[in-house]
């Protein structure tokens, strides 16, 4: 089977596959198609949003709650962090026990007093990468 | 309750049992290696408290760092005085000091000079972790 994909940041998004018949290529397509991989279905006051990855700076517990913060607003999530951490692309990274932060949407690392490393994301929210998870935060950032 | 003493008192309970456990390695060295080492009861008991309540109180001390209004000299006099009286009163009670003022100004002297040359060293090495990542960000 023949395999062509357009980049186009302003279209709407859509697969056409052509195919003789239905068959396990076509099933595994239309599944993934359809699992919206690139949303997450957030709610904030009553509303039903649905969050792109890439709008989102990080996804924080808050007082035993879910939230994806993007921007400025801040939409309550009903999935468990550990679902959601497999569910996110590579531009992810768990940076403490409680919090997955989006890399393209870190504005700065700062030091702390205490000697550890805090994050400046550019909706100006800000977290701390824990001790255990520094390794992995280094190596995805790529040092 | 207060969120950072929340953080504070899980810190202090997560790691408060560590004291204990290092206290009784050291008197067992203690005991293989100074002859007529002993204790009573009474002795064995207080520092198995006072130690528990250091190693809780200098864990749970790192929250100081994270509380967003205090600044970093704040910050660093709430960590270091509560770590040092802590340290002072568990070192006098166990009479591993004696109460007396020039021994505890030596002490304190040498608290000082061990408590700052961590942090710098924490610090810097840190600071230059937090470099090499924000150059990868750009």
């Amino acid at each position: 089977m023949k395999c062509e994909i357009f980049i186009d940041p302003n279209c709407e998004e859509r697969v056409i596959v052509y195919a003789k018949e239905n068959n396990l290529i076509t099933s595994e397509i239309k599944r993934l198609a359809e699992q919206n991989l690139n949303e997450l279905i957030g709610y904030r006051n009553n509303e039903i949003v649905k969050l792109n990855f890439i709008s989102i700076d990080c996804i924080t517990v808050i007082n035993n709650k879910i939230y994806a913060l993007s921007d400025n607003e801040k939409y309550l999530l009903k999935e468990r962090l550990y679902s959601l951490e497999e569910k996110m692309p590579q531009s992810f990274v768990k940076i403490n026990q409680s919090c997955l932060a989006n890399i393209k949407k870190m504005e700065k690392f700062d030091t702390t007093i205490s000697g550890t490393l805090k994050i400046h994301f550019k909706n100006g929210h800000t977290d701390y990468v824990s001790r255990r998870q520094l390794k992995t935060v280094k190596e995805r950032i790529g040092i | 309750m207060n969120k950072y003493l929340k953080i504070f008192i899980h810190r202090g309970l997560i790691f408060g049992g560590f004291g204990p456990i290092i206290i009784g390695i050291i008197y067992a060295i203690l005991q293989e290696k100074v002859d007529g080492f002993s204790l009573n009861g009474i002795q064995v008991l207080v520092a198995i408290v006072s130690i528990y309540l250091l190693a809780f109180v200098q864990a749970g001390a790192s929250v100081f760092n994270q509380i967003e209004s205090f600044s970093v000299p704040k910050s660093l006099f709430y960590h270091l005085s509560l770590l040092y009286l802590t340290y002072v009163a568990c070192y006098l009670i166990n009479n591993w000091i004696p109460f007396n003022l020039t021994v505890i100004l030596i002490f304190t002297a040498i608290f000082l000079t061990i408590y700052f040359v961590i942090w710098i060293t924490v610090f810097f090495s840190v600071k230059i972790v937090s470099k090499k990542l924000n150059a990868k960000l750009q």
